[in-house]
């Protein structure tokens, strides 16, 4: 049986919801405005991207949106599918999350295709089972309509049912993380994505970033009147932060293999992309945002307050959400900057091929993350008009 | 009967003289694109190749691979690398053969500094294209078998209607032989001249082979005596390697020189 949330609609901090939904949403619609207008004219001429580095920026947004419903849902999961009490208060909320951030994702990565038009038709017409990424689009696509049909029998009350999409999200969402790593080790072609961990650093990370979304958004949530405290709500609290924590160091475990492999190229499979992460131009973003910002900043905060201040474990949540932010964007980038004929002594091969987001790729991101604010706001007065138990 | 195979443990304990430092594991990863194996030459970095007379298989991870050419015709290049120089006439007639837009190409040359000793480099221009590989990463990777493996004659070519321009392949060649030509909205590639002068011509040549004036590029059918690049591939004792082996590949575009005393 699911306990639903209270909602405390008297005790918002930022009173009428409505202004925010319209600030977000026309920051989103002003943002992906920029994503018409790149598909109209070409990315040629729109986008930083080019033969050599053909993924960009936007490429981001959508691991990291896709990976954190699948960590919202793996979190949901716990309380509704395998029953465990701490987590069940939090599961109309995190699948409602759930769908947001996947229907986030699928956004970003159709306006990052230069023909989007035309993957309805193609991928039901002309199916590619050798590819990963027809596997992956497939799979997230029927999880965010089992995760939207979990989100509506809840809303119905009807658990059973409920638990049922559940299971099966869960387990297609299970399918794309062990899709991600091969659809990625293909990818090794160019070196980066073919380390042998990456299934469980996948499943670590998406985690990490669904309970970092729970420590901030719920604490969002809370002081806009969502969420009224309770002993349900602490012990649930404590039961993130506390997974919040295991995962941090399960991160800072990877962030060491990295920095193993950077050092001495025979630990990694990929001894260029890692050295240009860890001591190349890209070292400076990889120690102060994927091991300062979204593993030790946190942890330091998790440990120093033991899930007793809920503001500081928000902050923490926003830490880990930045810094994972480019772990992702250096997981798509790292190993395509590394020339295809490096070995060849090639005269005028850059050492790195350049890459830098041009204005209408950082337009479409931020446009994108406003999507998934305005989401929430959405989420939010749903959450309040529908009367939970 | 003993058969004349090579020894992938002998294979890596030979003394490495090569040039680009290819690695044994490389170097065994090199015995599966597919040809059948007779010699190791240059302290292993080439190999050379044979028909699939089955006296001559080689070895892989201590299996005997059949060599075996899937298409007919199954189409091929070879490269004298060190006849090319450089005079891009085989850029220039690609482009005006298959329309390639500016800003795009479709094959390259591009110029090699190679260490010979210490204090001493050589330089060498290497053509480059797709590699029209046997296990294709693009074709592997493309949702919607826009690019696609041609059964008849194994070339990589293009569907451009079904491109939805992910660029999923560009990412995944190894080679770099694509590129998003923005007027067609679709993935651009050598094609063989397949729809141009190769059928312009019965099938026996491509644009850039035929601009060549020092016969570089040599184009032919691995499953026809007659070609050119047939007996280059088949001459005993002639060192072939091909691009990125560790890539595991299987290109269909090999590289040799006309003399086995220069390194490649
Ligand atoms: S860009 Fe076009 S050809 Fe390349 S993988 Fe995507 S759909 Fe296939």
């Amino acid at each position: 049986m699911i306990t639903y949330i209270a909602t405390d609609s008297n005790k918002s901090m930022f009173g009428n919801l409505i202004p925010f939904l319209i600030g977000f949403a026309l920051l989103a619609a002003g943002g992906l405005s920029f994503a018409l207008h790149a598909m109209y004219v070409g990315h040629h001429y729109t986008f930083g991207t080019t033969r050599e580095v053909p993924w960009g920026l936007l490429v981001t947004p959508y691991f990291f949106f896709a990976c954190m419903a699948t960590g919202l849902c793996i979190i949901s999961s716990l309380g509704q599918v395998f029953q465990i009490e701490a987590f069940k208060s939090l599961v109309p909320r995190t699948v409602f999350l759930a769908v947001v951030t996947m229907a986030t994702g699928l956004m970003c990565i159709m306006l990052e295709l230069e023909n989007p038009w035309r993957v309805g038709l193609y991928s039901m017409l002309s199916p590619a089972p050798s590819s990963n990424i027809w596997w992956k689009t497939t799979i997230y696509s029927f999880f965010l309509m089992f995760m939207v049909f979990n989100f509506l029998s809840l809303v119905l009350h009807k658990e059973k049912q409920a638990r049922i999409f559940a299971t099966i999200a869960l387990v297609m969402v299970l399918m794309g993380i062990l899709n991600m790593n091969s659809d990625m080790s293909l990818l090794g072609t160019r070196g980066f994505w073919s380390e042998n961990y990456m299934p469980i650093y996948f499943v670590t990370v998406s985690t990490l970033t669904g309970c970092a979304t729970l420590l901030f958004f719920g604490w969002l949530s809370k002081i806009n009147g969502g969420q009224q405290e309770s002993e349900e709500r602490r012990v649930t609290n404590k039961a993130v932060s506390r997974l919040f924590m295991i995962l941090l160091f399960g991160l800072l475990y990877f962030s060491g293999v990295k920095v193993l492999g950077g050092f001495f190229p025979q630990a990694t499979q990929n001894p260029e992309a890692m050295f240009l992460l860890v001591k190349g131009n890209l070292s400076l973003n990889f120690w102060v945002a994927e091991v300062g910002l979204a593993v030790l900043f946190p942890l330091v905060i998790i440990l120093g307050m033991k899930g007793k201040n809920e503001v500081w474990q928000a902050i923490a949540g926003l830490s880990c959400l930045v810094g994972c932010f480019v772990l992702y964007y250096h997981l798509v980038i790292a190993g395509q900057l590394i020339p295809h004929y490096y070995q060849y002594h090639v005269v005028g091969l850059p050492e790195y091929y350049p890459y830098s987001p041009s204005l209408h790729e950082i337009m479409v991101s931020v446009g994108s993350v406003f999507f998934f604010l305005a989401a929430f706001v959405a989420g939010e007065m749903i959450f309040k008009k529908i009367s939970f138990k | 009967m003993k058969k004349n195979t090579i020894n992938v443990k002998e294979l890596e304990e030979k003394a490495s003289e090569d040039t680009e430092g290819i690695s044994s594991m490389e170097r065994r990863k090199f015995l599966g694109f597919g040809l059948t194996i007779t010699g190791l030459f240059l302290g292993g970095s080439v190999l050379s190749l044979t028909s699939s007379n089955p006296s001559f298989a080689g070895i892989r991870g201590g299996k005997a691979l059949v060599a075996d050419y899937p298409y007919s015709p199954h189409y091929t290049m070879v490269i004298v690398q060190n006849h090319c120089i450089g005079c891009e006439r085989c850029l220039d007639a690609c482009r005006t053969t298959n329309h390639v837009p500016d800003g795009g190409y479709r094959t390259d040359i591009l110029e090699r500094s190679v260490p010979v000793s210490p204090d001493e480099n050589e330089r060498v221009f290497m053509p480059i294209l797709c590699n029209h590989c046997n296990e294709a990463a693009c074709v592997r990777v493309c949702p919607t078998k826009a690019t696609y493996k041609d059964k008849k004659t194994g070339i990589v070519r293009m569907s451009i209607e079904r491109c939805i321009g992910c660029k999923t392949c560009m990412t995944a060649c190894p080679y770099n032989a694509r590129y998003f030509d923005e007027a067609k909205r679709a993935i651009d590639k050598c094609n063989f001249c397949v729809d141009t002068k190769l059928k312009e011509s019965g099938g026996k040549i491509t644009a850039c082979a035929a601009a060549c004036p020092a016969n570089v590029r040599m184009f032919g059918d691995l499953t026809d005596p007659e070609t050119e690049a047939y007996k280059l591939i088949h001459a005993p004792g002639k060192a072939l390697w091909v691009l990125r082996p560790e890539k595991n590949t299987m290109p269909n575009v090999f590289y040799t020189n006309a003399s086995l005393s220069s390194a490649h």
